[in-house]
């Protein structure tokens, strides 16, 4: 099922998804002047091409920002304690990130309370470009 | 010698190992309304919070909260404020050869929240180096860390930097 809020979820409760896409060579090209970085394998095909690629592909850092949005989304700004990814496979124009998240444990230390949540972004059903993890304060 | 270390003699490693523990010059790095907006909009960003100061501060906050993501914002101008100081980012350290870069992890851990308007103080360790695949591949850990004079730290940035070296 879908949670309400991280104080009433559950393990094994998904987290609200968040769609982006398709990726064009637009949204690279604004998240590496936003972000900073001008990595041209991100925003010049010329670039990309001599390195051996077909095109350029999107930086590993917005498929993070995604999945981190399905944390902002859904958790107060201030309950967000970590947030982790591992970078998996790439990201291509015209790809669709389907980012998702789901309640994995919930455990204490001392007197607090935590949710520890899965992410995933995937671009095909058995694509994952990136999964982690995060960790919701929740009292 | 474990057997990673030692197949890993086979392939020439290229980060710079005696690093270990090598820190980069504090910053100081202003979070500006204007950078912020930007990023947030780049990233599709919705959450009121992350792009509206009156939103943001009847839910709580002082002004405008930086997206989850942002801290690598703020990673990216302390680079650029060291570069023109003449002195060496973390990847120019440990000598990363962009070629062979691959991004293998990242992760933040918050101990305090980022607001526009923030004056904050950014400092880069490098953590250590492992062998992988039997030595053909090569990992970077290098932290960094963003402070508050008032609030302490808010933000410790984990990343692992992967050369392939075959």
């Amino acid at each position: 099922m879908i949670t309400k809020k991280p104080e009433q979820a559950k393990v094994g409760d998904h987290l609200p998804e968040v769609t982006f896409g398709p990726v064009t060579r637009t949204h690279l090209a604004l998240y590496a002047g936003a972000s900073g970085d001008h990595n041209s394998i991100h925003i010049d095909i010329d670039f990309a091409k001599r390195a051996g690629l077909k095109d350029v592909f999107a930086h590993g850092m917005f498929s993070m920002a995604q999945v981190g949005r399905v944390v902002t989304n859904w958790a107060k700004a201030s309950q967000i304690v970590t947030i982790g990814v591992r970078f998996q496979a790439l990201t291509h124009i015209g790809d669709v990130l389907i980012c998702s998240g789901e309640v994995v444990e919930k455990f204490t230390e001392g007197s607090d309370e935590f949710l520890k949540v899965n992410l995933v972004a995937k671009t095909k059903p058995d694509v994952a470009t990136v999964v982690g993890q995060a960790v919701i304060r929740i009292v | 010698m474990d057997s990673d270390a030692k197949q890993a003699d086979r392939h020439a490693r290229i980060f710079d190992r005696g690093t270990i523990g090598v820190q980069t010059s504090p910053i100081v790095i202003e979070i500006e309304r204007g950078r912020v907006a930007s990023f947030a909009q780049s990233i599709a960003e919705t959450n009121p919070i992350y792009l509206d100061k009156s939103a943001a501060q009847a839910a709580g906050y002082p002004d405008v909260v930086a997206p989850v993501t942002f801290p690598i914002v703020i990673n990216m101008l302390a680079n650029e404020m060291l570069a023109k100081r003449g002195e060496k980012a973390l990847f120019q350290l440990i000598k990363a050869d962009f070629r062979r870069l691959l991004h293998g992890e990242e992760r933040y851990d918050y101990s305090g929240l980022i607001y526009v308007g923030d004056t904050v103080i950014v400092s880069g360790s490098v953590v250590g180096f492992e062998d992988k695949k039997g030595g053909q591949m090569e990992l970077a850990t290098l932290r960094t860390t963003i402070s508050h004079k008032e609030r302490g730290d808010l933000v410790s940035m984990t990343s692992t930097a992967i050369h392939r070296l075959a």
